[in-house]
């Protein structure tokens, strides 16, 4: 029982970080039905530019939990402005044309040309990121957890609730929600939609970054630390459903949780295997996702 | 046409003949980005102290060395154009280097078909200097100067069972080529005294999560995890076990010295050993020489992998002792006097004295590693005794 708990617990810590970058696919899609494919990079980006930061706060004598606090800020900019580059590069000139995949190409080379500036700039190897927390774990009957493997949950939570907050509390989160509903219908109604996409791109960067700035002291960052992670929520992202918040953060969890059960249970050389089984399950029979809501699409 | 091939042929006169009377060309292959770079940068370092020392008291037979580097990023693919760039555009006499046994596969080939030999200076895998030995080849031009898999893991598994007792071994191996066929060496090593690890587990090359693995090994009942992995997953181990309250000695082959594992896992990778032919401590005057000359030549303190520095360097000087006796460039001559060494060679690790012969292209024996241990964020010796006084020298045995 207390293996099963142990097991539960780090699959919940590995599904939360899927679930938010998830998050920011789904978020996208809502209001462009365009998603980033290089949301993977933008974590890694992220987490980079964390890095550095941290650094130098931690370099002009501050602790490294205040200098963690410090960094969040510049890391959230700097995330909603790599986003907002993405979409004025890769998604607002395929949308004009209305091209149906030109978005898919434009994301997927951005994805890379961040990854290649990655390399040039922070190097090839994995490096350490500090811990704002004590790296010991904590032991609640029997269940050992490392204090940031909490925060990465909480922070995971917050950022959702956060989102969710803004649009359904705000004026301008209500825009948001009405171009997902109808873009055509928010255009004539006054809505500057396209601000509104921007705005969307800017946000799913933001929680990318976010979520490499959480994940990055329970593991190591590097230039390739986002291409697992990135394809990763994209198969929670279908398993959840592309347009629901709350589908998203479930499917990250059902994907962390099989992967660590399936590793003890199983064979930990199988542990990838249930996750894409269940990812081509999803898609044959309910391929708007668990969450998603069928739409039927008028030619 | 007839004036464009004259000016071809002049332009040829003009530049082939000159370029190779005056230095000698010895290609240089490795990992100097990525992850496998703390050894590739080390085995680099290392191989260009050597030439510019050989260089700096006159060169070889007069003429200088010239390194041609090359970055093959640990990529297959890259090595493998390196390999024919070399060849054929640089022209190279031979080729040192090779961190991954998978490049090293993939690119001695052209090499071996050019006839131009190859060190192998750090790669392990048990079969690179295999690959074009026996019968079907009328000779094989690939040499290594390092400790191969079938040793580090016959070692391991004395260092674990004989000498400090422990029973029921797991290991832990990433899902690469090394980490599998690593994998094979030590159950087959554990085999022959009878042992049956308690889990084999496995994870890839990136995973941060290694819940499930140890505490695999933790209920089998492990009393010691056996690795076959490189840096960054070996400390997602060693951090792994300290998240779960669960302390076991970790024994694994020689990429727990790697950087990147003792700098990630910090305090938790205290204790863990492994299989060095070098461990940066002056135990000799050669030592003590190279250890100063790098760290001045480099200016740094800790080598960030000292057996792929030792490694490099003595690579060079075993051929330039080829070359010298040989008195030729032509890859059969230099491979011909490798198999038949008549100089003894001094170097870091050993003294050669014929570490080659026709059939035996491996210049490190299972009596020269020694273990290293981590302590504080260094690799000291794990039994100071091994290489005490006249055991610091350690020699291969002669056929």
């Amino acid at each position: 029982m207390q293996i099963l708990m142990q097991l539960i617990v780090s699959g919940i810590s590995v599904g939360m970080i899927y679930g938010v970058i998830a998050f920011g696919y789904q978020l996208t899609f809502a209001t462009s039905k365009t998603l980033n494919f290089g949301q993977g990079e933008a974590l890694m980006v992220g987490a980079l530019v964390g890095l550095t930061t941290i650094n130098f706060l931690i370099g002009q004598q501050l602790g490294t939990f205040w200098a963690y606090c410090l960094m969040l800020p510049v890391v959230l900019a700097f995330g909603a402005l790599q986003g907002s580059v993405v979409e004025w590069l890769g998604v607002r000139p395929a949308m004009r044309v209305k091209s149906e995949s030109g978005w898919i190409m434009a994301t997927i080379a951005l994805g890379i040309i961040f990854k290649n500036l990655a390399e040039n700039i922070w190097g090839r190897d994995a490096l350490k990121f500090p811990s704002p927390l004590p790296e010991a774990s904590l032991s609640f009957g029997g269940i050992r957890i490392q204090p940031m493997e909490i925060v990465v949950v909480l922070g995971a939570i917050a950022l959702m609730l956060g989102v969710e907050f803004f649009n359904r509390r705000t004026i301008y989160g209500k825009a948001v929600v009405a171009t997902s509903n109808d873009r055509d219908a928010a255009g004539l109604m006054g809505i500057n939609t396209d601000r509104i996409i921007t705005f969307s791109y800017a946000l799913s960067s933001m929680s990318a970054a976010f979520a490499g700035v959480l994940v990055a002291p329970v593991t190591l960052t590097g230039a390739t630390m986002g291409a697992v992670l990135g394809l990763k929520a994209f198969a929670v992202a279908i398993i959840g459903g592309l347009n629901s918040g709350l589908g998203v953060v479930i499917g990250g969890l059902i994907l962390g949780i099989t992967e660590t059960l399936t590793g003890y249970y199983i064979s930990t050389g199988y542990k990838d295997v249930p996750g894409l089984v269940l990812l081509l399950i999803v898609l044959s029979l309910k391929p708007s996702g668990l969450f998603g809501k069928a739409t039927i699409k008028k030619v | 046409m007839k004036l464009k091939f004259a000016w071809l042929v002049a332009a040829g006169m003009m530049t082939a003949p000159a370029l190779a009377a005056d230095s000698i060309k010895i290609g240089l292959s490795g990992p100097f980005t990525g992850g496998s770079s703390s050894m590739g940068v080390s085995m680099r370092d290392g191989v260009k102290l050597a030439v510019s020392e050989i260089n700096a008291a006159g060169g070889v037979m007069g003429r200088k060395i010239e390194l041609v580097e090359r970055d093959d990023e640990s990529k297959n693919e890259l090595g493998v154009q390196i390999a024919q760039e070399l060849i054929n555009k640089e022209s190279v006499v031979a080729t040192v280097g090779f961190i991954n046994t998978g490049v090293a596969l993939a690119s001695q080939r052209f090499y071996q078909e050019a006839e131009i030999p190859v060190f192998n200076n750090v790669a392990t895998g048990s079969v690179v200097t295999k690959q074009f030995a026996g019968a079907d080849f009328k000779a094989n031009y690939i040499f290594r100067n390092a400790a191969n898999d079938t040793i580090q893991s016959a070692m391991i598994a004395e260092e674990a069972v004989k000498r400090q007792g422990f029973k029921k071994p797991a290991i832990l191996a990433d899902s690469s080529n090394y980490g599998q066929l690593g994998k094979t060496d030590l159950t087959a090593a554990l085999a022959k005294m009878s042992i049956t690890p308690v889990a084999t587990e496995k994870f890839n090359v990136g995973d941060t999560d290694m819940t499930a693995q140890l505490l695999r090994a933790k209920e089998a009942g492990a009393d010691v995890i056996l690795t076959y992995a490189i840096g960054p997953e070996l400390a997602q181990i060693a951090n792994g076990m300290a998240k779960l309250g669960w302390k076991v000695p970790m024994i694994g082959s020689w990429t727990l010295s790697m950087a990147s594992f003792i700098d990630t896992a910090g305090p938790n990778g205290d204790g863990a050993m492994m299989p060095q032919t070098f461990i940066q401590q002056p135990t000799t005057p050669k030592r003590k020489a190279f250890i100063e000359a790098y760290q001045k030549a480099y200016n740094i303190d800790r080598m960030p992998s000292p057996v792929s520095a030792a490694q490099g360097y003595d690579s060079i000087y075993l051929l330039a002792a080829a070359i010298t006796q040989a008195k030729s460039t032509e890859g059969r001559a230099i491979r011909e006097a490798l198999e038949n060494l008549g100089t003894k060679v001094e170097g870091v690790v050993t003294t050669y004295d014929r570490p080659f012969t026709a059939a035996d292209h491996e210049a490190i024996s299972d009596n020269i590693p020694v273990f290293g241990l981590v302590k504080g964020g260094r690799v000291g010796p794990a039994h100071p005794e091994d290489i005490e006084g006249d055991k610091a020298l350690r020699i291969k045995p002669k056929a």
